[in-house]
């Protein structure tokens, strides 16, 4: 009996370290790609849905993993399966690099004409219009009356 | 400063405008399902379990049965084995039955058909874009185009339970 559980768990353990050795990279992670992938029917990333078709998913993301696919490999699988739709982020080539940076030209071009304009206003308060002006001689003699007379 | 405020304007007018026309794309575009009497949106799909493409086109002159379903759809399973039966009982007056695989994983769809002894052919629809066109909002649903490629049924939800409205929509199609 001991001689056959004994047998059992080397056998197991076999199994289980060929399978770990049979990965030549390092393997990915269900919890890594389910924030990346999207369910078809909800919208929503895997990580965030219950519903029938992302569990269906999740499964077979989980079964490429045990078959040591790369996470490339199992995202481009699920591309041709359902579409680039799949994917939560576009991907960064072509067409699909616009998503990434015109928000990041959005945000240079707001802040440029933010500071563009912080600098003009800034400028116009520094130098109002008519500041460095003399006072003529009338206004001049008034002001020394007044003062005078406050004297 | 009048220049800046002016191109601020521009700026804000522009981008009023691109919100607005996203509006209207998206409101255009919207999938609404096709009326009944009009033409059935083409496709053509990878099939599955079989080589190469099936095009809806290229079965003018057939009554044809669109049956949506996915392998995760539990009233899937239900509906599988009364088409089945359907498609053998009419596949000798010349309907055409055809599943279409809806946002589902291939090997899934390949095992759900041998469980259920699923024999007419089966079209991969993995964006859901065609189901999309056809304004499926959850499988099943099942749609009976006529010899002349129109639209006579669509039955939302499982066929079992409305076999008379699937018998009069393949009645009404071979009289087409």
């Amino acid at each position: 009996m001991t001689l056959r559980l004994a047998a059992v768990a080397l056998a197991a353990l076999a199994f289980t370290a060929s399978s770990a050795a049979a990965c030549a990279h390092p393997r990915t992670s269900l919890s890594y790609l389910e924030g990346q992938i999207m369910c078809p029917t909800c919208h929503t990333t895997l990580d965030q849905s219950d519903a029938p078709a992302a569990r269906r998913i999740k499964a077979q993301i989980g079964r490429r993993i045990d078959e040591c696919w790369t996470a490339d490999r199992i995202r481009g699988e699920l591309v041709r399966n359902f579409g680039a739709g799949i994917l939560a982020a576009p991907p960064h080539r072509g067409f699909d690099l616009l998503a990434w940076w015109l928000p990041v030209g959005g945000i240079v071009a707001a802040a440029a004409l933010l500071a563009l304009g912080v600098w003009r206003w800034s400028r116009a308060r520094e130098e109002p219009p008519g500041a460095d002006a003399a006072l003529d001689d009338e206004t001049e003699r008034r002001l020394d009356e007044l003062l005078a007379r406050l004297d | 400063m009048r220049t800046l405020k002016l191109t601020g304007q521009a700026v804000a007018l522009a981008a009023v405008a691109g919100l607005l026309g996203l509006l209207v794309w998206r409101l255009t575009h919207q999938s609404h399902p096709p009326k009944l009497g009009g033409p059935a949106p083409s496709f053509s799909l990878h099939r599955i379990g079989a080589p190469g493409t099936l095009a809806l086109a290229s079965l003018r002159g057939k009554p044809v049965v669109l049956n949506f379903w996915a392998s995760w759809c539990v009233p899937c399973k239900g509906e599988a084995t009364m088409l089945e039966r359907a498609w053998l009982r009419y596949r000798s007056r010349g309907v055409v039955f055809l599943g279409i695989d809806y946002n589902d994983v291939t090997r899934d769809a390949r095992t759900f058909l041998s469980r259920h002894g699923v024999t007419y052919p089966t079209l991969q629809d993995g964006s859901g874009a065609v189901a999309d066109r056809y304004g499926v909002s959850a499988v099943p649903e099942t749609y009976v185009v006529d010899r002349r490629g129109r639209l006579v049924v669509h039955i939302v939800g499982t066929v079992v339970g409305q076999s008379g409205e699937l018998r009069r929509g393949v009645q009404a199609a071979l009289r087409s």
